[in-house]
């Protein structure tokens, strides 16, 4: 598949279509570009309707007025919202919104809410309607603070005359509201392929937040970091830009068939043979079932999800098993095991806030979200939370104190290693011979079933498995 | 269990007695009273299982666990769900080890032995009897000579000693330890239920916890619950108490329950509450009843069940094999330090088992995790089931939670005081000295709390008791409880034994009452 017909660009805060035009220019029509002013932007300055829903309604709009076979949308920070919220439409079934194909998202505004400093959210607020002078000194500072190096005058020039065409209503709608919206579950996780573009300069949308806020809502995706640039890539660096979208283009992220964990052919004889009852073979194969890489979790959300798949790879490093998916799993049908600690809340709430407190604790001590730090921090965070010294203030977002954080790791670690060891290929790698005790017989006292005769040490029955990894670990 | 062809009775019948239960302790009375022709009715809160569907697999074994939750907090909080709790008609026989050590008779005076604890309102020479007739009805195999009580005599020949039980045995030979084969309640040969199907011998597969698939271990759907059916006894599966009704002069005249969503009422002339030491006093303090004396939920025990685990050179393939095949009963008097004591048995477990106890107990995650699961096959553990005394502090009350049905969870806090303390770290030793003279490596304790006890004690004041001697409500003389909720200490013997004994001892207590 290569590149769409059609690419719609939506544009930053305080941008308009024409932020877009070097990298129209560079495309040079393939594909071609359709770039839309956001309500209370650039030629639509008039416009209202400033709602993540009203803006991806004008959006739609556009998109059925030009009915475009394949289309993609590329969403630049504010314009990137806009950009998964018309997703999640067109993978509903939206009429109109069908062919959607990509998702480019430059620099994006998360579907969470976005991390801006109160102090600077009120300071944008504060001059957008001030006096001429201020605005014109004011536009310019902002331009200047989202690049990574300096723009050139004509471009600069330009940004800052669409800064100062943005409508105040709009502008201040989004700092305080359209930034603020939680999209996060309504998102969810899409299957449709993203490209995900961060500058190195950006201090708050910059790659780590990327990979904690938006590639979780990504199924199939590419994360690129681009040396040098700030918030403003498209006007900084366009042809860049555009080399990056034609080899994303070439060779989109896979929608790989999530490499299952496999089941050793000797031990799937086993499983296949009358020594194992079919009820257990029914659920052992349910089990190997591959994990829908896609897979739209229900008791967290998608942001909360991918931090338990980062826990979970430190916890049980088993690869081929989405552990994380199957806790949720699990967690949404209330199913639960008869017991918790009273010191807990009841279970999905408590992985919530756990989860949670592990990604601000990260940020506390680290800076940097939970799901980017390498594994050996992970660890250290985690050996924090075992040793019941997590220790997190509320105001950093801390929701679960040490001793909590200490109870929910012990349920993690008995969570993870139980659904593992109920997956047929940890069966065979322990080499648990079990399974085979028993087939099918009629009736409630089953006859003539194997067991074992041996029962002692040193003993093995010739059809007993191995252990596949170690004999004996010391 | 085939339930086809079973007598019934109308709800507006009032029949002789309702039994809340089906389990160790509503089973044997269940089947008792219907023997002597009295019309008996029991009420499962779970579902009537086939055995058909118990599959060799951990996982699938969820469905004969109470999983309902729990609150559990104190300072050792305890598991439930599968670690003691079970539902379906048999109820947490379905699931139990069979592990059926009598009491020690001095474990019964306690308190006047020691000073510490209480002593039981009854001897040890009054529940012998009973025991040999559960012995002898359900099938339990044991060594022809018992060390501890050389008198004794089990019904059946042991079942076979499996790998951790021989490397117990040998470390125990070495150290001048005694050990005999577990007395187990699963049969070591094909097994003539009086009254119930034709029991197979145990195939040694292991899944006792699981369900078991051969009737081989004595689970109550196929012992007394069926003994119960050909004596006319009713059982409704899926029938959850939340009420009694009672008549002016307070005593109970029917039973009100929630059956297919229908709210239901069974009129009766007792009722005997056996739905174990959480359920039946999470009733109890739910409708307000029988507690004069405030002692219900008072005085939870969980037995003090530590575990240590070792890595041995030898293939031992611990899940193979009765897992517990290997007791010794030397430390039911052991240390200076403390009253009562505890036994020994040998463990092995199957492998979701093993990794929720390493993954909690030993704190592994990660590679190392990982690592010491693929050692399963070299794997063998020992533990003790050990002496807990009643204690202010351990008490199940109603949390504000409530559950699907709006009444109130249970809260369990449950914490170890000195006696227990120092018993553990005795066993603690013990069980390290022995399993490094078995040769294990890579040694680590498992710190556990097993079985549910107390919360309705018995006792022979109803100023301090909720329960005489044989069961009744001080109370409500029609109201009586029968399962490990009566218990006045825990005993350092498993509980379901002696819980089966104290049903038959109830019922005739309620028949010689005239009923």
């Amino acid at each position: 598949m290569s590149a769409p017909d059609l690419l719609l660009c939506l544009h930053f805060l305080g941008g308009s279509a024409r932020s877009w035009a070097p990298f129209s220019r560079i495309l040079g029509g393939i594909p071609a570009c359709l770039p839309v002013d956001l309500p209370g932007f650039g030629d639509a300055s008039g416009a209202t309707g400033f709602s993540i829903a009203a803006m991806a309604d004008h959006v739609a709009g556009v998109i059925r007025a030009r009915a475009p076979a394949r289309f993609a949308i590329a969403g630049h920070s504010m314009g990137a919202k806009v950009a998964l919220a018309l997703a999640r439409r067109s993978e509903d079934g939206e009429a109109g919104l069908e062919g959607l194909t990509d998702l480019v998202l430059i620099s994006g505004s998360p579907p969470s809410p976005e991390p801006i400093p109160d102090d600077r959210r009120a300071k944008m607020i504060a001059w957008i309607d001030a006096d001429p002078e201020t605005r014109q000194r004011e536009a310019r500072a902002f331009v200047q603070e989202n690049v990574g190096t300096a723009l050139d005058p004509e471009t600069e020039a330009r940004a800052v005359a669409d800064v100062l065409q943005a409508a105040p209503e709009a502008w201040t709608a989004w700092l305080e509201a359209g930034s603020r919206e939680d999209w996060c579950r309504r998102i969810g996780v899409l299957r449709i392929p993203g490209l995900i573009l961060a500058g190195s300069e950006d201090a708050d949308l910059g790659a780590d937040a990327q990979t904690a806020l938006t590639a979780p809502h990504l199924a199939h995706h590419r994360i690129v970091t681009v040396e040098g640039v700030g918030h403003l890539l498209p006007m900084e660096r366009p042809e860049a830009l555009a080399e990056i979208v034609r080899a994303h283009w070439r060779d989109r992220p896979q929608a790989d068939a999530a490499r299952a964990a496999q089941v050793p052919s000797a031990y799937a004889a086993l499983i296949g043979s009358e020594r194992v009852n079919s009820r257990l073979r029914g659920a052992l194969a349910a089990r190997a079932e591959p994990d829908d890489p896609a897979y739209a979790p229900e008791a967290l959300d998608p942001v909360e999800l991918a931090i338990l798949r980062a826990a979970c790879a430190r916890v049980l490093p088993a690869a081929g098993v989405d552990l994380a998916a199957r806790i949720d799993t699990r967690l949404a049908s209330g199913a639960g095991d008869g017991w918790r600690f009273v010191a807990l809340p009841p279970d999905p709430e408590a992985y919530r806030a756990a989860l949670r407190t592990l990604d601000a604790a990260a940020r506390a001590a680290q800076g940097r979200p939970f799901t980017v730090l390498d594994g050996s921090n992970q660890d250290a965070l985690l050996t924090l939370a075992e040793r019941g010294a997590l220790s997190v203030p509320e105001a950093l977002g801390g929701r679960l104190d040490g001793d909590r954080m200490r109870f929910w790791f012990e349920d993690l670690r008995a969570d993870a290693v139980r659904l593992w060891l109920g997956h047929p290929a940890a069966l065979a790698r322990v080499g648990f011979s079990g399974i085979g005790a028993g087939g099918d017989r009629p009736g409630p006292i089953a006859d003539g079933l194997p067991g074992f005769h041996e029962v002692g040490l040193d003993a093995p029955e010739p059809w007993e498995p191995r252990a596949t990894q170690a004999e004996v670990v010391r | 269990m085939n339930l086809d062809g079973m007598r019934t009775y109308r709800t507006d019948e009032s029949v002789d007695a309702v039994i809340v239960g089906t389990g160790a302790g509503g089973a044997p009375l269940l089947a008792r009273l219907a023997a002597a022709g009295l019309k008996v009715v029991a009420l499962e809160a779970g579902p009537n299982f086939t055995p058909e569907r118990f599959a060799f697999d951990e996982t699938l074994a969820d469905e004969i666990y109470w999983t309902e939750e729990r609150l559990s907090g104190g300072s050792t909080p305890e598991a439930f769900g599968a670690n003691n709790s079970g539902t379906g008609v048999g109820g947490s026989t379905l699931h139990w080890g069979a592990f059926v050590p009598r009491a020690d008779a001095r474990d019964l005076r306690l308190h006047t032995e020691t000073g510490e604890g209480v002593d039981w309102p009854l001897s040890y020479e009054e529940l012998a009897p009973y025991y040999e007739r559960v012995e002898r009805f359900i099938g339990v195999s044991g060594p022809q000579s018992y060390p501890w009580d050389p008198g004794r005599r089990y019904p059946l020949p042991p079942v076979p000693r499996n790998a951790p039980a021989q490397l117990m045995a040998g470390a125990c030979d070495s150290l001048g330890i005694r050990w005999a084969d577990a007395p187990a309640a699963v049969v070591s040969q094909d097994f003539e239920s009086e009254g119930g199907p034709r029991r197979n011998a145990c195939i040694n597969c292991g899944f006792c916890h699981q369900g078991c698939r051969n009737g081989a271990k004595a689970s109550m759907d196929v012992t007394y619950l069926p003994l119960a059916l050909t004596h006319g006894a009713e059982i409704r599966a899926g029938a959850f108490v939340h009420g009694l009704e009672r008549g002016s002069d307070g005593r109970v005249t029917a039973v009100v329950y929630i059956q297919d969503g229908q709210e239901r009422r069974q009129r009766c002339g007792a009722v005997f509450l056996c739905a174990g030491a959480v359920e039946t006093p999470r009733l109890l303090l739910h409708l307000g009843l029988a507690n004069s004396s405030d002692q219900v939920g008072r005085n939870y025990m969980g037995h003090v069940a530590t575990q240590v685990w070792g890595t041995f050179a030898n293939e031992v393939r611990m899940n193979r094999g009765y897992p517990s095949s290997l007791i010794t009963e030397d430390f039911i008097r052991a240390g200076s330090d403390f009253a009562g004591g505890y036994l020994i048995q040998s463990l092995g477990v199957v492998p979701l088992t093993f990794g929720n106890a390493v993954a909690r107990g030993r704190g592994l995650w990660g590679q190392k995790l990982l690592d010491y699961l693929d050692g399963y096959n070299h794997v063998a553990g020992i533990g003790i089931n050990g002496e807990t005394l009643p204690c202010d502090a351990n008490v199940l009350t109603l949390s504000d939670e409530t559950d699907a049905r709006g009444m109130r969870k249970a809260q369990i806090s449950f914490g170890y005081s000195t006696n227990e303390e120092r018993l553990n770290a005795h066993a603690t030793k013990v069980m390290r000295d022995l399993w490094e003279a078995a040769g294990a490596e890579d040694i680590w304790v498992l710190e556990r709390v097993a079985h549910t006890i107390g919360t309705c004690r018995m006792g022979r004041d109803g100023s301090s008791a909720v329960v005489d001697p044989v069961g009744r409500s001080f109370d409500i003389d029609n109201l009586w409880i029968c399962d490990g909720s009566t218990f006045p200490s825990s005993l350092a013997a498993n509980p379901a034994l002696t819980i089966m004994a104290l049903s038959l001892r109830t019922a005739e207590a309620f028949l010689a009452a005239g009923g």
